[in-house]
């Protein structure tokens, strides 16, 4: 049986004998900002337009991933760890934010028996 | 940054493009290959919904005890915790043998786990693991 | 690495301390359970002292003499803070419980509020501490995650917890928010100058000047720390989050946060501008700030015009206050002296800002009312019209409170103002120190309606009455002395302020200089002082 790992590798071997010097190497570090940024643009985009709090955490989620994406590529880029090592301490964080989210979430469904944030108006200005 | 997308060599994405096209026929074949050779017998046993071979009962939209919700976030935290355990471990076989370095390192870790503990401590006060 | 804990032990000793509360938080005997507040309390005390003797000047710090002022401000703010929010939660509970009611641990939450409590203030002094990004972001998050869960925790009664969880969730959503904008701008910054130590960041920025990507990365950065002050676009939380809480959470809030998103402003801001030996900020991020600082102002000022609950009032007006101290990040060090330089008026402003702060929100906190057969905290004005004659304890720490956030003269408040007007106008900023008069003299007009229906109306006959927390009391009364305390002797700290606000400046380095890894761990002095031109 063979692996991805192997299958991946046989296709670079035969690309490259095809003419296509390094195929499988990573893409510049443009397109990588460039996904980034889309990310973190659905992310606040979808953060301001939607009202269910679950989508909404998600959207916050997105961002982080976004700015995760982003600190690979310049760790590749700059070739030292340091942006790799500050991933780490972000999906860290992230972990802790959604089990902070979803227990705010669960609060609301057990009160109001819905997930849209607009269900909280009990002050006004 | 347009300007440089605009220039891509398409062609390097090829692989990608052979990869998508291996994870499609897979699902396909499978899809297609089960309902040519496999045998179609019908019943109400196959109608009913999967739940791990036990006899489905009550409604899915049933309420979780809590405790099941304090459950995921300890498992969070162990989960979390291995992330950093493993750029320890690929590192620590490096250090300079001979010198106070790795009591230094192995000290950290100690203390991270030691953190860890703290919080395992505070969950079993709290009741977590305590299922009656 | 190892070298940085000798930096470290006020936030060792607060992180044992959570610990402890956390663990003991849980007894479930009722007697130990009363003790959390005073580890607390005794954690603070001791992480007060070490922070005073913090060692200044590490080579890896942007600003090598931050920490032994802010460290002992946020730990003795703090225990201020604590004496507020003692017996704010599980008041109800603990009651029940002496009354026979069995214990039930998943239904006590005193242990974490406490934990929490602490941990934020840790957050709060790692801002401090930041040598890189990495720990920023990392200080900036412990600073605040708590904070929703302790917004949550403080609501009483049932009215009450509806209130502080609809609080709580719109102020995780929109710190969410923020911290994924200012991470993007951390990778950006981070993308831009191939580093994440401030110090070599500004080393960079040095020999290299701005290239787009840092510079869009720090704006990022600052408009995602902007929503931990409160500043303009990131201020739509305050007013519900500070309604819904309690009179002590919202005064940590008030605080806590502010103080830490201040630091980390300064921080950021430092890496270019003068520590690149230019005398202001490279246009772009004075253009921002600018922007932040006058819209801030002007905003938190006119709609806390607005407002009829005194909660809703307090929060635009720490919106307002921000905006203040915006103006003295615009300024910059000037020329080293307490005068001229605005980072020493944003530290100083922090003290001043926390303490009358706190007064205010302390005496909120000691006054209740009956509605609908529960207890709830005071609201509009009319509840406290006349405080000065049913509890002139707390009428007085009011009166004197407000007067010093209006910037009254001979009060705290307006010592801690004049440095931000002078140092605004030694950096050139006359259009901002006008705008800056403006918003003060708006600002007269609500706090002198407080003033005024405190002291000279009738009382009002609405119920109010103390809640049976000696603490609370004894928190604004402590307050209130510290802000006419502080009126007199502030000189004092306005010394450590100076201090506190020395600059590193990185001119006239070469290229190779700046490609070399510096061992920034290692003590070797003799090195450093080549890379490092330090002012003063």
């Amino acid at each position: 049986m063979l692996g991805m790992s192997d299958m991946m590798h046989m296709a670079s071997a035969t690309l490259a004998q095809a003419g296509y010097p390094e195929a499988m190497s990573t893409p510049a570090l443009a397109h990588y900002l460039f996904l980034s940024a889309v990310l973190f643009v659905i992310g606040i985009v979808g953060f301001v337009t939607r009202r269910n709090l679950i989508i909404m955490f998600l959207c916050t989620e997105l961002m982080f991933q976004a700015a995760g994406l982003a600190l690979i590529a310049f760790s590749r880029f700059h070739l030292h760890h340091t942006g790799q090592t500050f991933v780490i301490f972000v999906l860290t964080i992230a972990a802790a934010e959604a089990a902070l989210a979803l227990a705010l979430v669960v609060l609301l469904f057990r009160k109001k028996d819905s997930l849209s944030g607009e269900e909280w108006r009990e002050m006004q200005g | 940054m347009l300007a440089t997308l605009a220039t891509v060599d398409v062609k390097s994405y090829l692989p990608l493009g052979i990869l998508i096209g291996m994870a499609v026929t897979f699902a396909v074949a499978n899809v297609v290959m089960s309902k040519m050779i496999g045998p179609s017998r019908d019943g109400p046993s196959k109608g009913i919904a999967y739940e791990s071979g036990m006899n489905p009962v009550g409604t899915a939209r049933k309420r979780f005890n809590v405790r099941f919700y304090l459950i995921a976030m300890v498992f969070l935290l162990f989960d979390i915790e291995v992330i950093f355990l493993y750029p320890w471990a690929t590192t620590f076989p490096n250090l300079e043998a001979g010198t106070s370095e790795g009591l230094v390192w192995l000290g950290r870790i100690l203390f991270f786990l030691l953190t860890t503990i703290v919080a395992y401590l505070y969950g079993f006060r709290k009741g977590v693991f305590r299922f009656d | 690495m190892i070298e940085r804990i000798g930096y470290l032990w006020p936030e060792i000793v607060l992180f044992i301390g959570a610990c402890l509360t956390m663990v003991i938080g849980l007894s479930p005997n009722a007697d130990m359970r009363k003790q959390t507040g005073l580890i607390a309390g005794v954690s603070l005390l001791i992480a007060a002292a070490l922070g005073l003797a913090t060692p200044a000047a590490p080579t890896w710090a942007i600003l090598p003499g931050i920490m032994p002022f802010a460290k002992p401000l946020i730990a003795l703010v703090g225990l201020l803070l604590l004496l507020v929010n003692i017996g704010s939660v599980d008041r109800d509970e603990e009651a029940a419980i002496a009354a026979g009611k069995p214990f039930n641990p998943l239904r006590v939450t005193g242990a974490e509020f406490y934990a929490f409590f602490l941990f934020s203030l840790m957050g709060a002094m790692l801002c401090a501490t930041a040598g890189d990004l990495i720990w920023l972001f990392l200080a900036l998050e412990l600073t605040s995650l708590p904070t929703y869960v302790m917004v949550v925790l403080s609501g009483r009664g049932k009215k009450g917890f509806d209130r502080s969880q609809e609080a709580g969730v719109k102020y995780f959503f929109l710190g969410a928010l923020g911290a994924g904008i200012f991470l993007y701008g951390f990778a950006l910054l981070y993308g831009g100058t191939g580093t994440t130590q401030f110090v070599e960041i500004a080393q960079h920025f040095a020999a290299h000047g701005m290239n787009p990507i840092a510079t869009v990365g720090l704006v990022l950065a600052l408009v995602g720390v902007s929503f931990k002050i409160a500043a303009v676009p990131m201020h739509f939380y305050t007013a519900d989050v500070y309604q819904g809480s309690s009179g002590g959470v919202a005064a940590f809030l008030a605080f806590v946060p502010k103080t830490a998103g201040m630091i980390s402003i300064l921080l950021l801001v430092s890496t270019v501008g003068w520590a690149a030996g230019q005398g202001s900020l490279p246009p772009a991020i004075e253009s921002l700030l600018w922007a932040l600082a006058v819209l801030t102002m002007t905003v938190g000022n006119v709609l806390a015009l607005l407002q009829s609950s005194l909660k809703r009032m307090l929060a635009y007006s720490s919106i307002a206050h921000s905006g203040y101290m915006l103006v003295g990040v615009i300024a910059g060090p000037g020329d080293g002296s307490f005068v001229s330089s605005g980072i020493a008026a944003v530290l100083f402003y922090l003290l001043c800002y926390g303490v009358m702060s706190t007064g205010v929100f302390a005496v909120l906190a000691s006054l209740e009312r009956k509605s609908g057969g529960e207890a709830v905290e005071v609201e509009s004005l009319d509840d406290i019209k006349g405080l000065c004659r049913s509890h002139p304890w707390l009428g007085w720490s009011m009166v004197i409170c407000m007067l010093s956030l209006l910037g009254f003269p001979p009060i705290l408040g307006f010592f801690g103002k004049v440095p931000l007007f002078t140092s605004a106008l030694g950096a050139g900023h006359v259009v901002l120190v006008v705008i800056l008069a403006l918003n003060s003299a708006i600002a007269a007009f609500y706090y002198l309606r407080v003033v005024a229906g405190v002291m000279i109306d009738p009382e009002s006959d609405s119920g109010v009455r103390d809640t049976g927390v000696p603490a609370r009391v004894i928190a604004a009364v402590i307050s209130g002395v510290l802000v006419l305390g502080l009126s007199v002797f502030g000189n004092v700290f306005m010394g450590s302020g100076e201090k506190a606000a020395e600059v590193r400046r990185f001119v006239g380095q070469s290229d190779e200089h700046d490609t070399d890894s510096v061992p920034l761990d290692e003590h070797s002095e003799a090195a450093e002082d080549e890379h490092h031109a330090v002012s003063h």
